[in-house]
């Protein structure tokens, strides 16, 4: 199998520029997912990647070959499209074929290829079919059919999902993970759901505005963001950002006052900010609960998913306030209460948007 | 939908409707009027619109009184078969470069095309002539067949264009990553999907053709077995007497194979000249 490295990856538009000099080392066998809002360049990058598009500037290497201008076959990649990209007048059989037949494989070599990937994508008794007679899931799985056929080095995926209902992603998302361990291949997946982000991926790459916000690992995204975009993207419900000053420092990490009155010394390195910084404090949802004092937060919604109560409301000053609370908690919609927090699980961001390196974090999960 | 239209709006509707189908097919229905009456009682004044003498006799009489007429139908027929195929080698491929490709000149050489299409071969006739005759190519069915390819090309182009154009351009780019050519992903991917808008351009050639035989067989071509059924008719007319009935018995004749295929491929037809007119 193989590595993937991008280097100083620029791709223009015109004169819109989408990516800014990306550099991402993507090693064997990992299975890596580009997030992001739309218009971020996650697509744009994968596209450039496969060779669907070229980048303005940059080198795309492969297993140690500078692939840059060489076709998508020569790269060793192949890519599953969003819409599938099925051929609907051929049948399941000569879709997954379609890779063997350009090749001019032999028919034996080639129907025992087809039989292979259709048996590893439990596709056997439906290769008759035409893919206007499948489902979804189904038709998904005969396109990862036709990538996997070539046996390339590095697979590549754009949104596969966003086209099945709610319950199918998941069970689609397991199959993905699984076939990953199977095929023991380099896969690059594009989303912008961060939950198939988080539950599928060895690394992250987190996207902005054709920048890479960080690179890491989802749990060192969801304990260590590097930035508030990074923060607030990972993790459902959203990251509560609630803004505050820097009263005094002292050894355990800067007191910062919070917008609502509430007043907590947060354990961060405040190396890019001092007393009077303004600061924005990144407070999860799931790290909040029911107290006595800590912060006031009036609640406007409720929402009750059994296992949870999610609210939704805000804090003294207006600020919006979003807690996910035991399934059973004692609130009511239109009710004040008191949400103590652990200054511990608190993510600090300076002025720019960086975070203050966390001096107590979690420890973090392999 | 919209609303429902009223009663009195339907009304009007048909009404509309009858108007426009009585213009457009009354002279047809005259036609197969003329074509059963005697020709003796096609100047009977006053005129009379239902006759006692109605008779087919003008259609067995026609091919007696112009003995070539079943050559000029086949002539037509393979004129207008001939136009098409030829027009299609070159429609496809140059439909499918402006559909996908991108290349200098684009939009202004498609619009020279749609210019083409503005002059009527009658305009060109002298020039066309001249070309045709140092090409040595008057008096053969090439005579008739070039000039037709060239003024229904840039129809063509245009209709398979936008039929194209709506196939989801996904399907190309996983062929190409899959490693397949242009020529092989138009082959095995683009084509068989294309097969409705094909049928209609096909057709739609296919008529042309048919409409605009005469003027290049009375102009470039002056060998009676190569003349197509519109040149053909002109045999209906003698010295003494035109023959009025036997005319338009073969002229209706002659315009039967395009109805029927008409009739076979209208359902294509109306959807694939709506095409790409409302976003889907």
């Amino acid at each position: 199998m193989a590595t993937l490295d991008l280097k100083a990856i620029n791709k223009s538009f015109g004169t819109a520029k989408v990516l800014h000099d990306i550099d991402l080392a993507i090693q064997d066998r990992e299975f890596v997912v580009f997030v992001g809002p739309s218009g971020c360049g996650k697509s744009t990058l994968l596209r450039i990647i496969a060779g669907l598009e070229e980048a303005t500037s940059g080198k795309i290497v492969i297993d140690g070959q500078d692939v840059s201008t060489a076709h998508p076959v020569d790269r060793g990649i192949s890519m599953v499209f969003q819409s599938y990209a099925l051929y609907p007048h051929l049948t399941v059989f000569e879709n997954i074929a379609f890779p063997l037949r350009v090749q001019k494989l032999q028919p034996t070599e080639l129907n025992a290829r087809v039989a292979k990937a259709a048996e590893i994508l439990q596709l056997s008794d439906k290769l008759k079919l035409k893919p206007g007679q499948l489902s979804g899931g189904q038709r998904q799985r005969v396109a990862i059919g036709r990538s996997i056929v070539r046996n390339p080095k590095v697979f590549l995926f754009d949104e596969p999902l966003s086209n099945l209902d709610a319950a199918l992603r998941g069970d689609m998302r397991v199959e993905l993970s699984q076939l990953h361990r199977e095929l023991d291949a380099t896969m690059v997946y594009v989303t912008h759901d961060q939950v198939e982000a988080m539950t599928m991926a060895d690394r992250i790459v987190v996207l902005n505005g054709g920048k890479v916000e960080q690179f890491g690992t989802p749990m060192e995204l969801y304990h260590h963001p590097a930035t508030k975009f990074v923060a607030s993207f990972i993790g459902q419900p959203n990251m509560n950002l609630v803004p505050g000053t820097i009263k005094e420092m002292t050894p355990d990490g800067p007191v910062v006052a919070l917008a609502g009155g509430h007043t907590m010394t947060i354990p961060v390195e405040a190396t890019t900010a001092h007393v009077g910084s303004k600061v924005e404090v990144g407070i999860r949802p799931e790290d909040v609960d029911l107290g006595t004092d800590g912060l006031e937060v009036s609640i406007r919604v409720l929402e009750r998913l059994g296992g949870a109560s999610i609210t939704y409301g805000s804090i003294g000053d207006g600020t919006a306030f979003r807690a996910s609370l035991s399934g059973n908690a004692p609130v009511r919609e239109g009710e004040t209460v008191h949400l103590t927090v652990d200054p511990a699980a608190c993510h600090v961001f300076d002025a720019d948007g960086r975070v203050l390196r966390r001096q107590a974090a979690p420890g973090l999960v392999a | 939908m919209m609303d429902r239209y009223t009663k009195l709006q339907m009304a009007g509707i048909y009404f509309a409707i009858t108007i426009f189908l009585i213009f457009i097919l009354l002279p047809f229905f005259e036609m197969f009027m003329t074509s059963l009456r005697p020709l003796e009682h096609l100047f009977r004044s006053p005129y009379q619109f239902w006759s006692d003498d109605f008779s087919f006799d003008a259609y067995s009489q026609m091919w007696v009184t112009v003995p070539l007429l079943g050559r000029y139908i086949l002539n037509s027929i393979f004129i207008a078969t001939s136009v098409t195929a030829i027009t299609m080698v070159f429609v496809i491929p140059a439909a499918y470069a402006y559909a996908r490709l991108d290349f200098p000149f684009k939009s202004a050489s498609l619009a020279i095309f749609l210019g083409v299409n503005m002059f009527t071969g009658a305009v060109l006739l002298i020039p066309l002539y001249r070309v045709l005759r140092t090409l040595g190519l008057l008096n053969t069915y090439w005579a008739m067949i070039v000039p037709g390819v060239a003024f229904l090309i840039p129809t063509g182009i245009w209709l398979l264009r936008s039929y194209l154009e709506k196939i989801p351009r996904e399907l190309e780019e996983a062929a190409y990553v899959d490693g397949a050519s242009r020529m092989y992903t138009l082959r095995r991917v683009v084509l068989p999907l294309a097969v409705p808008g094909l049928i209609v351009v096909g057709v739609a050639v296919f008529i042309g053709a048919y409409a605009q035989q005469f003027l290049f067989a009375i102009t470039f071509n002056q060998q009676r077995e190569l003349q197509p059924l519109p040149a053909g008719l002109y045999e209906f007319i003698g010295y003494q007497s035109v023959t009025w009935n036997e005319m338009m018995a073969a002229a209706l004749v002659g315009v039967l194979p395009v109805m029927v295929i008409f009739l076979f491929l209208q359902k294509y037809l109306v959807a694939g000249l709506t095409a790409g007119a409302v976003k889907e």
